[in-house]
Order: structure tokens, then sequence, then C-alpha cells
């Protein structure tokens, strides 16, 4: 019955985050548009060990990844946000683990990562020129349709791995 | 009577055979006239397996850059003396870091580049990045091993620019996409799209006189004052090894 979060080897594969967004590996990319990595491992984390560790797991990545990139965007917020959220869904209710509502959860999750993105593009750093809008939100839009595709395969195994060795 | 050895009208019969010869001479005369049309032509197509192959092509090609490579050469000493002359700054070969890029994220919201090295090598914030034909961005961050890149093509990057044909100076602004914007800073634009944009002969922060862009459209009425769109010499998403200016 160890929660996630006991087990070294869940933890370490946090670490994959951000190797696989240094890598990026281009057959993985829709017209040159990774997914979140974070969204589609931070997904299954919260779903299984609820919203605290959700929150901080959510926090942890968005620093790392904020330091991989950052150039004056953060993703705390958002990532710190959709831990918490997740984490509350996986609390209620039944177990998510259906393809459609993985996806789903995932396209919403890359979503809110580039919406805030997007906003404090415009808003802090005051970036508001048109060709600048439409290159966000293609890339936002890119970005949350290539997640939702991989989350079925990638979350589902997983919360596959991770259920079984954290039984709820 | 007597017959004659030659039946009558035999002239002309020995005439009427000679008329596909004198055909023959009249084609002749055409092709005399043509300076040799068809001979050549059938030449040609019977020595193509002899013609001069690849080999030779590539001498010559090869012969030629040489050439041309001898007279950047020349062109680069004549340069660095008349810069010297006039007291601007030096920009040589011999201070260029080769870097490998190891993590690319050309579409992404930060746009930048990883290179495989660092302060070690002597890299330093601010440094100029020059791809295969021209700039692209200049460093943000360094590690001991690593160095990020900022692209030109990232939102929020503005680097001083100049078209070197009217002269004028403007701002290279990146807006994401792989097209940065430029924005001139005089009202009265003589330059046209596919004019070379550079970065200017007297800059400090940037090396002089290298390559940046190609002007690719030009909005002349927008306010307060001109703007268009760049190319970019070097591809960013399609660039394996960089040099580094270090300063």
């Amino acid at each position: 019955m160890a929660r996630l979060h006991t087990q070294p080897i869940c933890v370490a594969s946090a670490l994959l985050v951000p190797m696989v967004s240094l890598a990026q590996p281009p057959w993985l990319t829709l017209s040159g548009v990774a997914p979140s990595w974070a969204v589609l491992w931070l997904l299954p984390w919260a779903l299984v060990d609820g919203p605290v560790s959700g929150t901080i797991a959510g926090a942890a990545l968005g620093l790392v990844l904020d330091g991989l990139g950052g150039d004056g965007l953060t993703l705390l917020p958002s990532l710190t946000l959709l831990g918490w959220w997740f984490g509350r869904l996986g609390r209620r209710g039944r177990p998510i683990q259906r393809s459609l509502s993985l996806g789903l959860l995932a396209w919403i999750g890359a979503m809110v990562v580039g919406v805030s993105l997007w906003l404090q593009l415009r808003l802090v750093q005051g970036l508001d020129a048109s060709v600048l809008q439409h290159w966000a939100w293609h890339l936002c839009l890119t970005q949350a349709l290539i997640t939702g595709l991989l989350a079925p395969m990638i979350v589902s195994w997983q919360l596959l791995e991770w259920r079984r060795r954290s039984p709820a | 009577m007597g017959s004659s050895q030659w039946p009558a009208g035999s002239r002309w019969r020995g005439a009427r055979s000679l008329w596909p010869w004198l055909g023959l001479l009249a084609f002749l005369a055409l092709v005399r006239w043509s300076k040799g049309a068809g001979f050549v032509d059938a030449y040609a197509v019977l020595s193509r397996p002899f013609w001069p192959g690849s080999a030779q092509k590539e001498w010559l090609q090869s012969a030629a850059t040489l050439e041309s490579k001898a007279q950047l050469q020349l062109l680069q000493h004549d340069n660095k003396r008349l810069r010297q002359l006039l007291e601007l700054k030096q920009r040589s070969n011999q201070d260029q870091v080769p870097a490998a890029v190891i993590s690319r994220n050309a579409a992404a919201w930060w746009q930048q580049l990883e290179l495989g090295q660092g302060s070690a090598a002597g890299l330093a914030s601010g440094d100029a990045v020059i791809g295969p034909g021209g700039l692209i961005g200049r460093i943000q961050s360094v590690t001991p091993s690593t160095a990020r890149v900022k692209l030109l093509t990232a939102p929020g990057s503005q680097i001083g620019v100049w078209v070197p044909r009217t002269r004028q100076h403007a701002l290279l602004v990146g807006v994401g996409t792989a097209r940065p914007q430029l924005r001139f800073i005089d009202k009265d634009v003589k330059a046209r799209p596919g004019d070379l944009v550079s970065t200017s002969p007297a800059s400090t922060l940037l090396p002089p006189n290298v390559p940046v862009a190609v002007i690719q459209t030009l909005d002349s009425r927008a306010v307060p004052a001109p703007e268009g769109f760049v190319q970019l010499i070097a591809a960013p998403e399609a660039v394996d090894w960089v040099q580094v200016q270090i300063r």
C-alpha cells in the first residue's frame, strides 16, 4: 500500500520529463510542435497519488522546466493548478481510466498551460503584434492536440503501472 | 546515217541520273551555310558517352571555389586594413568557437537552442551565434559545458540591423514564427523585398557585417514607420553546428 511518492523509482521517473523535453524527439511532433511532456507525466501521477502530491509534483516540474526554458515565461502556476485539479479528480468518484477521458484531460491540461503562457506573453511582456497572436494560438492548439492524442497511449500505460504499485 | 556511239538523248539521261547528287550537293551547301548544323548535333549524340565526366566538372568547380576563397581572403585582408584605419571593431575568424546543437526547441513557447560548449570554452552571455549563412541568435545563458541560445525568431528578441544597400537602420523583432519582423526607424525607406539585411558595420554588441536575412515583404504605409518580414538566411530549425563569436 506504499504511496507513489515513497517509491524512489516512481519519483525518479519525473526526471524523464526534462530529459525528453530537451531531447524533443522530432518523430513525436505535430508540424514541429512537441507535446507537453509535463502534462503527460503529471496527469497519471496526480490521478494516482492525490491532490497534495499532485500540487507538489506540478510545482517541482514547473520549477525545473522554467529553469530549462524560462525566458520570462513561467509554467509554475499552471502546472501547480493542474496537479491539484487532476489530484481531486482522481480522489472523487470512480477511477478515471478510459482512453477518451484521459485524452480529454490531457487536452484540457495542455490548453491551460498554453493559455497561461499566452496570457503572460500578452499581459506581462506586453507583446501584442497580430502575427504573434496567431503564432501563439497555433502553438497552443497544436500542442494541446498532440498532447491529447498521445495521452491515451502514454498515460494509460503509466496509470496501469502506478496503480499496480500503489493500489488505492 | 551512222549510229553514234552515244544514243540520242543519252546526255539528258546522264544528267537525270545526276540529279540526286546535285540535290545532295544543294543540301550540303545548306549545311555549309548553316555552319554544320545536324552534323554537330549528330556528333554530340554519338560522342555523349565520351564527354568529360563529372570528375572534370568537379575540378572546374573546385578551382572556382578556390578562386573565390582566395579572393575572399584578399578582400578580408583589405577590409581589416581599412577597418584599422577607421578604428572600427575587429572581427576575425580566430575567435569563433564551433559548437554542436544538442537540443533544439524552434517551435515552442521559448525558442532556443542548447549548445554543447559553455563557459569553459570561452562562451559568455551575449555572444553572437552564427549558423551556416548568417546570424541565428545570441547566447542567453551559459553553464560550464552548455550554452543556451535565444533565437532571433523568439518572441521578444530584438537586435539592431541595417540594410547595406540603402544604408538604413532597422530593428529585427522576433514574433515566434520562422520570419521575424523588420521595423524601420526612419519613415523614408528605400529598401525593397530581396534586399539583404545584415548587422550594422559599426555594431559593438554584435559582430559587424554578418548577413542575417533577406527582406521578404515590406509594408511602406505602416504607422509609425515602415515594417516588413524577413527570411533568415540560416534556418534555425535545421542547424546542427554553429559558430559562436566570442568577445
